[in-house]
């Protein structure tokens, strides 16, 4: 018998692993018809009338939320997972809701060419970040990506091409180009599709942190000379975990250009990266699920203390973030995980003493 | 010709010239120790032979080749396997996730299976625990086992017993001769008594220059030597 792993495979399996995804994502499809039921005395029909209520206004706060959990999971590969620190990753962002909308507006192209665009752009980005990848590292990479987010900031502000991003003010009146990403007319619809991009792009992440690839990314993070002299050219390995991340958060971006009635210049700055960050500490850093969790928390706690306590939220929002920090140091997921392995430890060893059980070896003793 | 060869190696670190002129051979099949105080430039010097601290100027001859400008990963792909001092594991993998990434073909690990298990049988019990739930010993064995899991035909170990009970140097010790039969080794070691019991050859640097080198035989009855560059007899 082999000590080594043998991975089970088969749909089966895979549906049987992967129970609590599909359990939560059941949960968010019938969400809206929960809400219109018991808050708004509403039925079925309201919801897929897109009937003004609160169904249909949470729909568009978990909407929000979608939107921002998926820019925060690709800033966790590439922080959490990777171990590059980027200070420009709202550019990320940025450009995937500026060229998605200025494709769709300016240049009426249809949806899966704008999209084309998007992608084309996303990867030319992480092209750009990737130029400097063998030159600078740590601190150094983080100030030089701010500098790229800051170029691409002031440039989508100028009035030199306010025909295309409207300066300021920032990008408005792109029409919804298919019918399934109309968040006015069809609500539901939209929602249904951020869903299915979100988790898409979830179980995809997973598969690749779980994949060899991952394994090296997670090498990388550690320690890069280690997985440099195992044989891995990192560079590689780095440029595709920031061309991954580039086109996920571009993604983002398009989707947020469908939502928002405005694309403001304020995505591409750094305190629209903060927010990247602040959410992936919030749920844990380099979990995954743990950004999906903080995107919920964070754009929860922004929305309902704002609306409850007007203009002393910002000063509750700063103490819970101090609260989460002292509290769950490794964020939400990240501490349930360590929690649950000591727990799962410490059952082990009870279960050890009555000689039942297989004992957890000892941690590690100097 | 010696199966790795290093003429006159300058290596910097920023502004600091660490290794002035470092000359070393090490024939096939054999084991060399290379010796010297702390500060001495040993590390650097395996550094050096891996491409991590790439030298400025000299030689580094691998099997005939010359890789003296070649990238880690390179070095690493023709068959130099780098065991760093302080047990350099991935302590959030697991000890198969440790071993499976130094994989270079698919089936390398299933492949070393026995070896490695059969060297180090605490790995085998471990094998789904995480690298930071070891202890020191046991990681430094998973250190040592995946430089064991390619076909390398050059393993440079640097300061394999440092810090272990004795009970676990003497069992690294067994494992460092038996893998010797599969690989050629280059051998840090403080410890002059570990390092004199497994290598047949030494080279001593001192100030990042080569003083003296030889067979370990005559090395362990020349006291003053010992003293002078070792600071132990």
């Amino acid at each position: 018998m082999t000590a080594l792993a043998r991975t089970e495979s088969g749909l089966g399996v895979w549906f049987r692993r992967r129970r609590g995804l599909l359990g939560v994502i059941a949960a968010l499809v019938l969400f809206p018809f929960v809400i219109s039921f018991v808050v708004d005395g509403a039925g079925i029909a309201a919801v897929l009338n897109n009937d003004q209520g609160n169904a249909r206004f949470l729909q568009g706060l978990a909407i929000e939320v979608f939107i921002l959990a998926l820019y925060a999971i690709s800033y966790d590969l590439i922080l959490g997972v990777t171990g590059l620190l980027s200070f420009g990753h709202a550019m990320f962002f940025a450009v995937g809701a500026y060229s998605f909308g200025i494709a769709l507006k300016e240049f009426e192209l249809a949806w899966p060419l704008a999209l084309l665009v998007v992608l084309v752009a996303a990867l030319l980005q992480a092209g750009l970040f990737a130029l400097v990848l063998p030159r600078v590292k740590g601190i150094t990479f983080a100030l030089v990506t701010l500098g790229f987010a800051s170029v691409f900031w002031i440039v989508i502000q100028s009035s030199d091409l306010a025909d295309y991003a409207g300066a300021e003010i920032g990008l408005q009146g792109v029409r919804p180009p298919v019918w399934f990403l109309d968040t006015t007319n069809e609500r539901f619809a939209f929602y249904l599709v951020t869903i299915a991009i979100l988790f898409g792009v979830y179980v995809a992440y997973t598969r690749i942190i779980d994949s060899p690839v991952g394994k090296v990314l997670h090498a990388t993070r550690e320690n890069e000379d280690r997985a440099l002299m195992l044989g891995y050219n990192t560079f590689w390995f780095k440029f595709l975990a920031l061309g991954i991340a580039s086109i996920t958060a571009a993604l983002a971006g398009s989707l947020y250009a469908m939502h928002q009635p405005i694309v403001t210049p304020s995505v591409a700055g750094l305190g629209f990266t903060v927010t990247a960050l602040l959410i992936i500490l919030i749920g844990g850093v380099g979990t995954i699920s743990g950004a999906i969790i903080g995107a919920a928390v964070f754009r929860l706690l922004q929305y309902y203390l704002e609306k409850w306590f007007g203009g002393t939220s910002d000063l509750l929002i700063g103490i819970a973030y101090i609260a989460i920090v002292l509290y769950l140091p490794f964020g939400i997921v990240g501490t349930w995980r360590a929690r649950s392995l000591r727990i799962k430890a410490g059952r082990d060893r009870l279960l050890g003493v009555f000689g039942g059980g297989q004992e957890t070896p000892p941690p590690a003793e100097e | 010709m010696s199966f790795l060869e290093l003429r006159d190696i300058n290596t910097f670190i920023g502004q600091f010239h660490i290794l002035e002129g470092v000359n070393l051979d090490v024939p096939a099949g054999d084991i060399v120790a290379l010796l010297g105080r702390n500060g001495a430039g040993k590390t650097t010097t395996l550094k050096t032979i891996m491409g991590l601290t790439p030298a400025r100027s000299g030689s580094v001859v691998f099997d005939g080749s010359d890789i003296t400008d070649r990238r880690s990963f390179d070095i690493a792909a023709m068959g130099i396997g780098f065991v760093p001092e302080h047990r350099a594991i991935f302590a959030d993998l697991s000890v198969e996730e440790n071993l499976r990434i130094a994989e270079r073909e698919k089936g390398d690990l299933e492949a070393k299976e026995d070896l490695i298990f059969g060297l180090f049988p605490d790995l085998k019990r471990l094998i789904r625990l995480p690298g930071t739930n070891l202890s020191g010993g046991q990681q430094q064995m998973l250190a040592v086992a995946r430089a064991l899991v390619p076909d390398n035909r050059l393993l440079l170990i640097d300061e394999p017993s440092e810090g272990l009970a004795p009970v676990i140097i003497e069992q690294m010790m067994e494992a460092i001769r038996q893998l010797s039969s599969h690989s050629t080794v280059l051998l840090v070691e403080q410890n002059f008594i570990v390092a004199s019991r497994l290598a047949q050859h030494y080279v001593i640097v001192e100030e990042g220059t080569t003083v003296q080198a030889g067979a370990m035989a005559d090395l362990v009855n020349d006291e003053e030597t010992i003293k002078r560059y070792l600071g132990a007899a």
